[in-house]
């Protein structure tokens, strides 16, 4: 079952009077259990694609279909609200920076996401969740208390606990030494693998896009 | 800073708990007339409780002959001292003591020179029928060169005396304010030596 | 277990002290909006009840005499006017009135005090009705007269003082030569009466020859009585004038009027700069937190999330600082009361100062108040980020 669509999707940016197109008429099609890795250089419009496919963001043209809703067609995009309930219902974020609040704990930090929803969260899930990612004994820490890659761990674990069905990961070890990166990589693999989600993961890191079953390639915003 | 604020507060609070003092009611003027050769004087206060305490009212009451008694003759009251300059030298010295009388207070001021000697007798207040009799000088004037020896001589409690103090008059027979002012000048006489001490 | 508001509380902790800056900069506005609406009710409310201690709501004078006191002082009673005590029966058929009390003022020269006499007044009472309407009267010793026509006295703690008088001692009326009892006096209340001879009228009218007459009559109308009303028709009564304690009230009140509307301001100021500083204190923290809100939208919170958030911050600073504010308003209420004391022209002896639950609950929901208009433009303004803003702002790539 397809759970992103995109069709001729562009995204242009008006930088002074020079028009760039960061993406490109990409046609994009990701099934549910995926695990698509997108690399390419600097520039080469991945994080622009990756926004887009997310609903961070929303395409100049093109049609863009998440879990069988019209997020963006005939230059027409999904309101505002309908977005974010589609956003939190379907996606769950990792970036490169981890944004973990500071003054929040790392079990509150985990649960962020219930403080915008009216159900509450399954009094399990944080455990499972701090569980699979070796965070069981971190829980009433501080973030400034935590390595880097426990950071990203408290970040993953915030973007599944609302049990998302596509995890969208933006050079998540970009910050990280090559153990934690591994690390990473190896939760990532597993989430795909044992649970069954769907990946989008878009990095610079070789080793890391080598664990995706799908890897394409971008070049001045198109696919090459 | 702290001191000066407690120091504030208590000139503030001392006249609402303090016994009535007895005061010239225009000391400029009045000290001008009782010794017209002032150029100035100096105000001070004082108490039987501060200068000597029980112990200090027990010698006065004795050389009295009476008990300090009521209401407003007590150990804290506070009597004001004038003391009275020629340019730079003391010449005198003027000093109010209250006195009960038969129909309300009476006010006795004495007039010393620097010998503890009466030049002036002045009741500034006297509540009685006969106070133009009381204030008159053929009464006051009999005062004038007396000193507290004179005084000692003087019974309060019988209203009787010997030697100088024997011969004065009473200008109403028998009006019992007049014991009262004897017995006034008397005790402002004792606080005087006390207090000029 | 997570919630917007456990994420705003918990996020004022993140710069503490600028936290604690702003807090005290509400907590002083707070401490200074309280004192003066204290201030503005404990003033009202001296004032009434000094108004109250006179016992009587409408004063009614011979004419010609509207503040008798100040003439007795100037004219030594010579310019006393006087109406006749018949206008006790007249009022006494207004249903209006509801109690009465007939008054002579005397006053006599006394030339044998000091160089230049002086003058002593009595005020002429009528044991029947006067110590009720005065029922705060209180003896230092003895009690009211033995009958009303007595020759007898009771007198204020101040004049027992300066003449020495306990009670059983006699007191002279100069000039007419009579001598009256003591049969009270009354503990220091802090008003005109600690020194003031009382004396039963009727005795006064003939110890002075003034038989018949009056200066005055105390006058305690009935709760629902217009008292504007009654005024106009005891201007009906011949030969009078009416001095109604509304009018001394109103006048006192225009005489502080004027520093109140400058206090007022004052307060009004300390809250605008408070305010300023909330706004400023929110909008930079929404500043710092411009990643964080993107992440929270990209998570699923709306844009009334986002503002919910930061007005729970901005209302949470208020409530915590109000709070503050109040306590310190309630403990230092003394303080202020001798601040203000010492400013004030004319001061009421009760209380100046009056902070009770319903003003600390009002002035509390003031700052409120406050709060929730100063955290409308930070809330807003965060609200409108847009979470790829955000994101794309620290990522720094397209």
């Amino acid at each position: 079952m397809t759970i992103i669509s995109a069709e001729a999707i562009r995204k242009t940016y008006q930088r002074g009077t020079e028009q760039i197109h960061a993406v490109d008429s990409v046609d994009l099609s990701i099934e549910q259990g995926d695990f698509l890795s997108i690399v390419g250089a600097s520039g080469s419009g991945k994080t622009s694609l990756l926004h887009i496919l997310g609903c961070l963001d929303n395409p100049s043209g093109g049609r863009l279909q998440v879990d069988n809703q019209e997020v963006f067609a005939n230059s027409k995009a999904m309101p505002e609200k309908k977005l974010t309930g589609l956003r939190s219902r379907i996606f769950g974020y990792i970036f490169q920076s981890f944004y973990l609040i500071p003054t929040l704990t790392v079990k509150e930090n985990i649960l962020l996401p219930y403080a915008f929803k009216t159900q509450k969260p399954d009094p399990d899930a944080i455990h499972t969740v701090a569980k699979q990612m070796g965070l069981e004994h971190r829980l009433s820490h501080l973030p400034g208390e935590l390595s880097g890659g426990e950071m990203q761990r408290v970040a993953i674990a915030r973007a599944i606990v609302t049990d998302p069905k596509v995890i969208l990961a933006d050079e998540p070890t970009g910050n990280l030494d090559s153990r934690r990166s591994a690390e990473i990589a190896e939760i990532l693999y597993s989430l795909n693998q044992d649970y069954g989600k769907t990946i989008v993961l878009v990095t610079h890191n070789p080793e890391l896009a080598t664990r995706a079953r799908r890897v394409i390639e971008l070049k001045d915003g198109k696919i090459v | 800073m702290k001191q000066l604020l407690i120091i504030a507060l208590c000139l503030l609070l001392t006249p609402l708990v303090a016994a009535v003092g007895c005061d010239l009611n225009d000391p400029d003027g009045d000290i001008r007339r009782l010794f017209p050769e002032s150029t100035g004087y100096k105000t001070s206060y004082r108490s039987i409780q501060r200068e000597g305490g029980r112990a200090l009212l027990n010698t006065i009451e004795n050389r009295l002959g009476d008990r300090f008694s009521g209401l407003y003759e007590t150990i804290d009251n506070p009597y004001t001292i004038y003391d009275v300059f020629s340019g730079t030298r003391k010449i005198g010295v003027i000093h109010g003591v209250n006195q009960k009388g038969r129909t309300g207070g009476i006010q006795i001021f004495l007039a010393l020179d620097n010998n503890g000697i009466i030049k002036k007798l002045y009741l500034q207040r006297i509540s009685s029928r006969n106070n133009r009799l009381y204030r008159a000088e053929s009464f006051t004037n009999q005062f004038i060169g007396l000193k507290l020896e004179d005084f000692d001589r003087w019974n309060v409690a019988r209203a009787t005396g010997t030697g100088k103090v024997a011969a004065i008059r009473n200008p109403v027979a028998n009006d019992p304010d007049f014991a009262a002012i004897m017995r006034g000048i008397k005790k402002n006489l004792i606080l005087m030596k006390h207090f000029s001490q | 277990m997570i919630s917007i508001t456990k994420i705003a509380s918990k996020s004022l902790l993140r710069k503490r002290l600028r936290s604690i800056l702003t807090l005290l900069g509400i907590a002083i506005s707070s401490w200074v909006l309280i004192s003066l609406l204290g201030f503005n009710q404990g003033y009202e409310r001296s004032l009434d009840d000094d108004i109250d201690n006179l016992g009587f709501q409408v004063l009614l004078t011979a004419k010609g005499c509207p503040y008798e006191a100040a003439t007795l002082m100037l004219q030594g009673g010579a310019g006393l006017r006087y109406m006749p005590d018949t206008v006790i029966d007249s009022l006494r058929s207004m249903p209006e009135v509801q109690n009465l009390t007939p008054m002579l003022m005397q006053a006599v020269f006394d030339p044998m005090v000091g160089e230049n006499g002086t003058v002593v007044a009595y005020s002429g009472v009528d044991p029947a009705t006067f110590p009720k309407m005065k029922s705060y009267l209180q003896f230092e010793k003895g009690t009211w007269f033995s009958d009303p026509t007595a020759t007898e006295a009771v007198i204020g703690y101040e004049a027992a003082e300066l003449e020495q008088r306990e009670v059983g001692d006699l007191i002279l009326v100069p000039e007419k030569n009579v001598e009256l009892t003591i049969v009270g006096i009354l503990k220091r209340s802090g008003t005109q009466d600690d020194g003031t001879i009382f004396v039963p009228y009727l005795a006064l009218q003939s110890i002075f020859e003034v038989q018949g007459k009056l200066t005055s009559v105390g006058i305690q109308v009935g709760k629902d009585v217009d008292v504007t009303a009654f005024e106009d028709k005891l201007y009906e009564l011949p030969d009078v004038q009416v001095v109604s304690m509304a009018q001394v009230k109103s006048t006192i009140s225009n005489l502080v009027g004027t520093a109140r509307v400058m206090v007022m301001s004052i307060a009004l100021i300390a809250i605008l700069i408070a305010m300023v500083g909330v706004v400023n204190t929110i909008l930079m923290s929404v500043f710092e937190r411009y990643q964080e809100i993107g992440i929270m939208k990209s998570m699923g919170a709306t844009a009334g999330h986002i503002f919910r958030l930061i007005w729970t911050e901005t209302v949470v600073l208020c409530l915590i600082g109000g709070l503050l504010g109040a306590a310190m308003a309630y403990g230092l209420a003394a303080v202020t009361e001798s601040l203000i004391r010492y400013l004030l022209p004319y001061s009421p002896k009760g209380s100046l100062v009056y902070i009770d639950g319903m003003l600390m609950l009002k002035s509390i929901g003031i700052i409120i108040g406050i709060g929730v208009v100063s955290g409308l433009y930070p809330a807003w303004r965060a609200a409108r980020i847009k979470p790829i803003e955000a994101i794309k702002k620290s990522e720094g790539e397209l």
